[in-house]
């Protein structure tokens, strides 16, 4: 019985799932290819963030260097294609293994480090992309800082939503098992964490690679859209507003990432509409705002706007004699 | 559930395979009605290179003053001007997704003024493969003037930095022949096209060359370069630099106390640059310094009772009552408006791109009244340069004066 009713919420939650799966499918069919194309970078940005989400979210280590590993995978798959003539979409897995090796590697230092000093290291790895993709030294490689051209900005719209669709996935199956959980507690109580068996550098560093690989995956994809990167693209910049993204979107669930996604890709716009001399400065209010009201972002605002319906629905139920679901929505599943 | 999540993960992956059809294009021209042209481009109104956004700010402000004039002379052969410009933060990806955006969009007749060497070089292909013009853009770099076979649909507008590095080699090699020449070069396209000009403009002096160093944009210091450059012996420095760069040169000279005859990139020989530099590094070691010019500069008062200095002003009253007028990057921006309103008129009654791009590349325009006197802005089929000419100026106490007349920088 047991199963039957935890199931009643999975329910609910894949067919929130196949909705939205449903609405990215759909969606280019009825708008401009303007804006589809500009929905593919949401799902650029949802890959990328699905990635930080497993380091900042499930494994406590913050990174400000994640608009870097984007920058890893963008220049590995132009050099590839520019350079090497290798066909766009196998340098997507390309991508991923190497910006995973170097996030990974990354993984060592980090260890060293936690809380501010971290995102200080991965700050200055942000910084110091740029400064070497710039780099005279590097520029028969990198194309310096006139970048690199691999054709005409594309839209790879179900490409990109398909390896999203896919990489979500992946990060369910994996956060859910043995990994996650480790993951979470080395986040939570590393001491009892060691005692139990869980080796903190395995885990920290993998997480690492694995967030990395994912912002590689990003920036492959975002390579391609464009058909041109540069070493400003990837800036500081971009490494805060991944953060932020996720941030609002609500570390710790997967689900979250879209609505972070989305607010990458449209507040700045929005923001320019309001005043077009800072739009940076809007786009901060707006976040400030967000963090004060809903600190567990929009995944924390579902939350609560699930649980007021069902307390609303309860009265209901009783009287048509239906079994209670809001065991369901409080239940921490350990079972596999 | 871990199955119904995996056919979940499966119809994802069912979905990886193809691209979003492309719109069918409308017949007319778009952006042009017969009341209405529609325009854009992209600029850094945010960020680091946001001290750029006057720019378009003064193109605008002319466009308003054109669709604000009475009777027939309204806009431009009747047709208002909508001039549609977004932020790119000089990051070139935004400037292809905003480029998307103004012709897939707003779907604009043509992309006028966009600036940046690299965003604009990361939306050329694009605009070529769609046809749409990319012209008068706000960059010297030479390969949007020189690869005109290869993309037909992108003009400059400027004098080229090949072009402004010849004219400083001509006259070297004209005024003073048995110069010793240092030079001090940023390491990129920017500072290659420089030093190509230059040597091309040395012709046989170029041995005169006695000792090149190069910085990186990032660099912290360019003393270690100074100093070598001093050591060298030579008596006259070249300083092929972005702005920050420049400054940073002469404030570095000042404290190795080097004082060799000084020529100064055009980009960076704004007054307001200047300013800084003798702030920094005294008068003594900005004096001197010598560059080009090829529009009128609102901060020199020689042009108060001049009638294109007089228009400037008044439309700067109208339109930006709150911008400092002596921004020299608000007339340049008026100046370029200028241009692109001329071609349309050339272009005549059937405004198709096509037809524009002949007139854009058949142009002979002595009119322009914010560029200097007698400068001609002159294209042709094999000429995608519009500006060529460029006047000597030297740097005294403060402002520039004319040193020389009027020479063309691409003549033989």
């Amino acid at each position: 019985m047991q199963r039957v009713r935890v199931d009643a919420a999975l329910v609910g939650r894949l067919a929130a799932l196949a909705a939205a799966a449903l609405f990215v499918g759909l969606y280019p069919l009825f708008v401009s290819s303007y804006k589809a194309s500009e929905f593919v970078l949401v799902g650029i940005y949802f890959i990328a963030i699905l990635g930080l989400n497993i380091l900042s979210g499930y494994n406590g280590q913050i990174s400000l260097g994640h608009g870097a590993f984007m920058g890893i995978g963008a220049y590995t798959t132009a050099i590839l294609v520019s350079k090497y003539h290798v066909g766009e979409l196998w340098t997507i897995p390309l991508a991923a293994l190497v910006a995973g090796t170097i996030g990974f590697l990354f993984g060592f230092p980090a260890l060293r480090l936690s809380g501010v000093y971290l995102a200080l290291a991965t700050f200055g790895l942000a910084v110091a992309f740029v400064q070497l993709t710039q780099s005279f030294h590097f520029a028969s490689f990198t194309g310096g800082g006139t970048g690199l051209s691999i054709g005409l900005p594309k839209t790879p719209y179900y490409l990109t939503w398909g390896i999203a669709g896919g990489m979500f996935c992946v990060a369910w199956l994996l956060l859910r098992g043995r990994i996650g959980r480790a993951f979470t507690a080395v986040r939570d109580a590393p001491l009892a964490a060691v005692s139990s068996g869980v080796s903190l550098a395995a885990y920290k560093t993998l997480a690492f690679g694995i967030s990395a690989a994912y912002a590689g995956v990003a920036g492959s994809l975002f390579a391609m859209r464009y058909g041109f990167i540069n070493p400003l693209e990837f800036s500081v910049a971009l490494s805060i507003l991944l953060l932020t993204g996720a941030a609002l979107g609500g570390l710790g669930s997967l689900e979250g990432m879209i609505f972070g996604a989305l607010f990458i890709q449209y507040a700045p716009g929005y923001g320019e509409k309001i005043s077009k001399t800072a739009p940076s400065v809007m786009y901060g209010v707006i976040l400030l705002a967000v963090l004060f009201v809903v600190p567990g972002g929009a995944a924390q605002l579902l939350k609560r706007l699930r649980r007021l319906l069902k307390q609303a629905a309860k009265p209901l139920y009783s009287r048509l004699g239906t079994p209670a679901v809001e065991t369901a929505a409080t239940s921490t599943r350990s079972e596999k | 559930m871990k199955k119904a999540m995996l056919t979940l993960c499966a119809a994802a992956a069912a979905m990886t395979v193809g691209l979003t059809g492309a719109l069918g294009g409308s017949q007319a021209t778009p952006g042009v009605s017969a009341k209405i042209i529609k325009i854009g481009g992209t600029f850094p109104l945010t960020g680091a290179a946001s001290s750029y956004a006057p720019i378009p700010r003064g193109m605008a402000a002319y466009f308003s003053y054109l669709n604000a004039q009475k009777g027939h002379k309204r806009g431009i052969n009747g047709r208002q001007v909508q001039f549609i410009y977004y932020d790119d933060a000089y990051n070139p990806a935004q400037t292809v997704q905003q480029t998307q955006r103004l012709v897939e969009q707003d779907r604009v007749f043509a992309l006028v003024g966009g600036l940046g060497t690299e965003p604009q070089l990361a939306v050329r292909d694009y605009l070529n493969q769609k046809q749409v013009p990319q012209i008068y853009v706000s960059t010297g770099a030479t390969t949007f003037g020189s690869d005109q076979a290869r993309h037909p649909w992108t003009v400059g507008w400027q004098p080229d930095y090949q072009a402004e590095g010849a004219l400083y080699g001509k006259t070297i090699a004209h005024d003073n022949p048995n110069a010793k020449i240092a030079i001090i070069v940023q390491n990129d396209d920017y500072g290659n096209d420089y030093i190509a000009g230059f040597k091309a403009g040395l012709g046989h002096k170029q041995d005169q060359i006695v000792s090149t160093r190069g910085f990186q944009v990032t660099d912290p210091s360019v003393a270690s370069q100074l100093t070598d450059l001093k050591r060298s012996g030579a008596d006259t420095l070249m300083i092929f630099a972005t702005p920050a760069k420049t400054i940073q040169t002469y404030a570095t000279l000042a404290r190795i106390g080097w004082k060799p005859d000084i020529y100064v990139n055009s980009v960076s020989a704004t007054d307001a640059f200047m300013t800084t530099a003798v702030k920094l590094a005294g008068a003594d070691t900005v004096n001197g310094s010598i560059s080009v010019e090829y529009l009128k500069d609102p901060a020199n008062p020689k042009w108060a009772s001049d009638a294109g200095m007089q228009l400037y002003r008044k439309i700067m009253a109208q339109f930006l009552p709150d911008a400092n007028a002596n921004d020299g990057l608000y007339l340049y921006g008026m100046a370029k408006a200028y241009s692109f309103a001329q071609a349309v008129v050339k272009t005549g009654s059937n405004l198709t791109r096509a037809n524009f791009m002949n007139a854009v590349l058949n142009m002979t325009d002595k009119t322009n009244p914010f560029a200097l006197p007698g400068v001609v802005i002159k294209t042709g089929k094999k000429d995608a340069f519009p500006i060529s000419q460029m006047k000597m100026i030297k740097f005294n106490n403060g402002t520039w004066t004319e040193t020389g007349s009027l020479v063309n920088g691409r003549g033989k």
